[in-house]
């Protein structure tokens, strides 16, 4: 029996982790969200803006794979903006993001009533990783020279005043690669000194922490659970508030079956121990 | 020949190496110009190397759908996938190829009810593996994996809202192991593999690293 158990079909762990991630998500039940202090530095940062009417670059280096975690932080960082009325430029660092980005654009510019061009401005992707954030410290216009429907960049007011990296009130990039600590860090902040915030997946977010203790990114939000904790801050829960269920009831179920692994493999231990003093 | 194939891919290694370098500190117009120049060069080549990867891709499933290898059906199916992708954004919801992406359409359909599924659920299905994982390998074998078992548990409650509904000290507890022990931990990695990729640069600036030539030369 303990053997059995010590080698426990992993099915068995798959249709507990199946009704950990299922039930949950139909059941109507919540636990209450503490922000903690690396979201509420970013919530801070997004208000000081706001007081001045500013400008924040919202970069998207990731893609579908991610968008669980990563989307509902997009739309939250959206809400808050929009509802400070602070100009949104955004741009996409990875090739399958460009129709992530629009569709959180339309969706929380459409709760705003803003308009594209005036209020924000959706420059498309560009390749190239860490030279286009180079070219953009040195000239954003010709870096993007229209937006992702072909208007002049020049013109649109959301980004006629931009000229560098320099030009933004805070530059916000939300990362399911190394865009942060190999892109950004190095050829954009360190270079250009602008206030940067990272948003990361949670498997990221401990590669991270030391950029923190150096002033490199004001603040930090790790995986789903950052982004509750930013929806918990602007008081608008949404899928992230939502995903925390499953990810509760799952990470209790994964830290049961490790107690369970652990008591049967000191259990075998021991029976072999007896085994061995009673020969 | 050999001039062609070594002395002169490793002279411009060695230049573009060291201008790369020093324009990256030099404040003058002139070697802000060059670095935007480069960084252009580079955006460019980027942007070719889509269509390389393009290229060789459609070549190997193409040459598995050729030969009828083992599984040479997934093939087809890249061929169909990349096709009906291909036809809808130059068709792009009816304003042709030249036109700004349009933002409705077939392309954008798929994109959003075929491909994020897609790749959602792939990435979800390692929720699965690691919780697998984790009952086979968190064992307390040492006083080391121990430890780690511990600190694993306490990151994985404090992560979640249902920690600090246990109590504050989770959440708390779940911090001090990221601000302290992983952090000193992520510093000497970082340190170590930075000090590590300046080495390999000098080391290719220099011409001793001469593997990326190809060839199986030195």
């Amino acid at each position: 029996m303990i053997e059995k158990l010590l080698n426990l079909d992993r099915r068995y762990i798959f249709i507990f982790v199946f009704l950990g991630v299922g039930i949950p998500l139909l059941l109507d039940f919540s636990f209450p969200i503490k922000p903690e202090k690396h979201a509420q530095a970013i919530y801070d940062q997004i208000e000081r803006v706001g007081d001045k009417k500013g400008t924040v670059l919202l970069s998207f280096s990731y893609g579908p794979s991610t968008v669980p975690e990563l989307q509902p932080m997009a739309l939250s960082l959206l809400r808050h903006c929009f509802r400070r009325d602070i100009n949104v430029v955004a741009i996409c660092m990875w090739p399958d993001a460009p129709g992530l980005a629009q569709q959180a654009l339309e969706e929380i510019a459409a709760e705003f009533d803003k308009q594209e061009g005036i209020d924000y401005a959706f420059m498309g992707y560009k390749p190239g990783f860490q030279n286009v954030i180079l070219n953009m410290g040195q000239d954003f216009h010709s870096t993007f020279p229209q937006d992702a429907w072909g208007a002049s960049s020049d013109t649109l007011a959301a980004t006629r005043n931009i000229h560098s990296l320099k030009d933004f009130d805070f530059i916000f990039d939300l990362a399911a690669g190394s865009s942060i600590d190999q892109m950004w860090i190095p050829f954009g902040q360190e270079k250009y000194k602008f206030p940067l915030g990272a948003g990361c997946t949670a498997v990221i977010a401990p590669d991270l922490y030391p950029y923190i203790q150096s002033g490199q990114i004001v603040g930090l939000l790790g995986g789903l659970s950052g982004a509750a904790q930013y929806e918990a801050i602007i008081g608008k829960p949404g899928e992230a508030t939502k995903g925390m269920r499953p990810q509760s009831v799952t990470h209790l179920i994964m830290i049961a079956f490790i107690l369970l692994g652990n008591t049967m493999y000191f259990l075998s231990r021991r029976s072999v121990q007896t085994a061995a003093n009673s020969q | 020949m050999l001039f062609l194939k070594r002395t002169l891919p490793l002279g411009i290694a060695f230049a573009l190496g060291l201008v790369g370098i020093a324009i990256y500190y030099i404040p003058h117009s002139a070697a802000q110009a060059m670095e935007r120049d480069l960084a252009i060069w580079l955006r460019i080549i980027a942007a070719w190397a889509y269509f390389l990867g393009l290229g060789s891709l459609l070549q190997l499933h193409w040459a598995r759908i050729r030969q009828h290898q083992a599984g040479w059906g997934y093939s087809l199916v890249v061929y169909l996938s990349f096709g009906l992708m291909f036809f809808f954004v130059l068709y792009n919801n009816g304003m042709g190829p030249f036109a700004a992406q349009a933002s409705a359409g077939g392309y954008q359909w798929i994109f959003s009810y075929v491909y994020v599924a897609c790749a959602a659920t792939m990435f979800s299905l390692l929720a699965f593996f690691i919780a697998s994982a984790a009952f086979r390998t968190f064992r307390a074998r040492s006083p080391e994996a121990a430890i780690l078992l511990v600190s694993a548990v306490i990151v994985m409650l404090g992560q979640v809202p249902i920690g600090a509904y246990i109590g504050d000290y989770i959440p708390q507890a779940k911090e001090w192991l990221m601000r302290v022990p992983n952090m000193a931990a992520k510093r000497g990695i970082l340190l170590g593999v930075s000090l590590g990729a300046i080495a390999t640069s000098l080391r290719i600036i220099f011409g001793i690293e001469r593997s990326y030539l190809g060839g199986g030369e030195e």
